[in-house]
């Protein structure tokens, strides 16, 4: 089935700035490992959720997967620009125990 | 974790080679586990076929010894220890050694899949506490929606988020017809949905229009499948809040309308009472009483008797089709043209045609109005009368015979054919009483739905016909509601009396 699914990406030294926008479910969450793991050594992923307003559970479980990895090398993840429905439900889901939020990619990527 | 392994063993015995397989369950294909030269496929004859753990040591062969463990999760590692950089024996120390490296394996492994179990089990409970808080969210979320684009795109996100529904859509349709559709994600194709190897569907009919609701594909990380039940609790959930809101929408529209209706009917009872006069002019020898009491709904029934002076006097009656706004307009411009007609000395044949060109003009074609107008010189006692439509008016002549008046032509604004209308005269003389009403009075209901009749409303009015014009019109009042008794007034009763002394 055809996903609405898109991201754009940048890099600034070993800070990954990734920009969704659509759906983050099983296709946009895996796109979103793959577009991380092509660019091998990250020390800070800034993912950018601003046209993102809905995730399933599968979307989260992959950025799980990245955090996780991030956390093996001492690295961190940093949501921005979230839907307040999405921030609410990556807290439910504990994200935010082992990644941060900024209010935009700027902020972030001063912290 | 293999990685690590593969190293404690290799620095442990220092090797010069070692290769480990794995394969998830007993009849599963091994499968190399780390990147690197790859080894002989006739390798894994060395493992054999059997399911328990198993180490075996072998002289001048290419491996000295090889390993099938068996793991908590029902798959298997299997490992091909190559002889000793330096060429030594594989000592009895080391068999001990690898024995313990063993077992120290199966329980780290058996702690990774526990905080594995764990995560997933701590994943589920927040995925469905997730679940509860994003329903209860969605449900006040819908319920306020007014703009059924957002209303829609809306519980097609949540529903899909919910579920991990790839896509979801709502087809609205009436008799079969399509009228529109919405599908998330938004640039999905209806049919790519429709065509589904997984889907749920879910619907309900508001006002001739269905609500068809899919949700397809539940989502896993390795592909997708059907969905469970808490899946369709969910989806029937959200469905259901989507009818409520649309009802609840549609309510409250009906309830505005109502107000704007009855905000209507309070502006067409101000003008009806600004019409209906207060006080009948009284004429001498005559004793004049009439009434109107109007229904629960505005209607369009008008009396009124002007003084044209010279002791002449225009007894009008009227009824206008229909109630409301609308009615009680067209009664006001009856009224100002009749003002305006009866200050010129034209016969009421002519007013009546100048009126119905005036209503058929003014009107749409349902509207019209039965109309009675009779001129009375009370000096003479004549009548000169028209009857556009309405109720036969009866003459009750003192000898007691009863003149039906019903000359004059259809009812105003109902045509315009050019056809004059046809005029009748007579005389009153003493004794003599002219009833004028409208059809409220035959027709008042009962609550078994019987009318009161023209037959009792003219036997009542020839019995009370010794009392005074007031007095009748009282007690003819009275007897309408007795018959009438709990049933709810359905129009206009209205109604003058006329009489010579």
């Amino acid at each position: 089935m055809n996903s609405d699914f898109n991201l754009i990406s940048e890099l600034h030294n070993t800070t990954l700035v990734i920009k969704t926008e659509g759906y983050i479910n099983n296709i946009g969450g895996e796109k979103i490992v793959q577009e991380f793991t092509k660019h091998g050594d990250v020390s800070k992923l800034i993912l950018n959720l601003e046209n993102s307003r809905v995730v399933n559970s599968i979307g989260i479980s992959h950025l799980i997967e990245i955090i996780e990895k991030l956390n093996q090398t001492s690295g961190k993840l940093v949501f921005t620009n979230l839907d307040p429905t999405i921030e609410k439900t990556f807290s439910i889901m504990g994200l935010f125990q082992f990644a941060d939020k900024a209010e935009n990619v700027e902020s972030a990527l001063n912290n | 974790m293999l990685t690590s392994f593969q190293h404690i063993i290799r620095g442990s015995f220092i090797l010069s080679d070692l290769n480990i397989y794995h394969k998830k369950q007993f009849e599963s294909e091994w499968n190399f586990t780390h990147n690197g030269r790859l080894p002989d496929p006739s390798d894994i004859s060395y493992f054999g076929n059997s399911g328990n753990r198993i180490i075996q040591y072998f002289q001048n062969e290419k491996y000295i010894a090889s390993v099938v463990l068996p793991l908590a999760d029902k798959s298997y590692l299997g490992i091909l220890i190559g002889p000793k950089l330096g060429g030594s024996e594989f000592s009895d120390f080391d068999k001990i050694t690898l024995q313990i490296l063993l077992q120290v394996f199966d329980n780290a492994y058996k702690s990774f899949l526990n905080q594995k179990k764990e995560k997933e089990l701590i994943f589920e409970l927040n995925e469905k506490v997730v679940q509860l808080n994003n329903l209860v969210d969605t449900v006040i979320e819908i319920s306020r929606f007014e703009n059924r684009d957002q209303l829609f795109n809306i519980a097609l996100e949540r529903m899909s988020s919910l579920t991990n529904a790839s896509s979801s859509s709502v087809q609205i349709s009436r008799d079969g017809q399509q009228i529109s559709v919405y599908t998330f994600p938004q640039n999905l194709k209806l049919t790519e949905i429709a065509d589904s190897e997984y889907k749920i569907q879910s619907s309900f009919v508001h006002n001739n229009l269905t609500y068809n609701f899919t949700l397809a594909e539940k989502e896993t990380r390795i592909g997708v499948s059907g969905f469970n039940e808490l899946d369709k609790l969910l989806f029937n959930a959200i469905v259901r809040q989507v009818n409520a809101s649309i009802e609840n929408q549609y309510l409250n529209e009906q309830a505005i309308e109502k107000e704007k209706i009855e905000q209507e009917l309070t502006v067409a009872a101000s003008i009806q009472q600004r019409i209906i006069p207060e006080k009948l002019p009284s004429i001498e020898g005559y004793e004049l009483a009439g009434i109107n009491i109007p229904s629960r709904e505005v209607g369009g029934d008008y009396f009124d008797c002007i003084d044209l002076g010279n002791g002449k006097f225009a007894l009008i009656i009227a009824d206008v089709a229909g109630k409301g706004i609308g009615a009680a307009l067209l009664v006001s411009t009856l009224n100002a043209a009749l003002y305006s007609y009866l200050q010129f000395d034209i016969s009421p044949t002519e007013i009546a045609d100048r009126l119905n060109k005036l209503i058929y003009k003014s009107s749409p074609s349902d509207k019209y109005i039965t109309f009675f107008i009779a001129v009375l010189d009370s000096n003479s006692g004549t009548l000169d009368v028209v009857n556009a439509g309405h109720n036969p008016i009866f003459l009750l002549r003192k000898n007691g015979s009863l003149e039906k008046i019903d000359a004059g032509g259809v009812g105003l604004g109902m045509f315009d054919f050019g056809i004059p209308f046809k005029g009748q005269n007579t005389i009153m003389n003493s004794g003599d009483i002219l009833f004028l009403y409208t059809d409220g009075i035959p027709e008042a209901m009962n609550t078994m739905e019987e009318e009161y009749s023209d037959e009792k409303m003219i036997d009542f009015f020839v019995l009370k016909s010794e009392k005074s014009a007031i007095e009748i019109v009282d007690e003819l009042v009275q007897d309408v509601k007795v018959h009438s008794g709990k049933a709810p007034q359905s129009d206009d009763i209205t109604m003058m009396i006329l009489k010579k002394n």
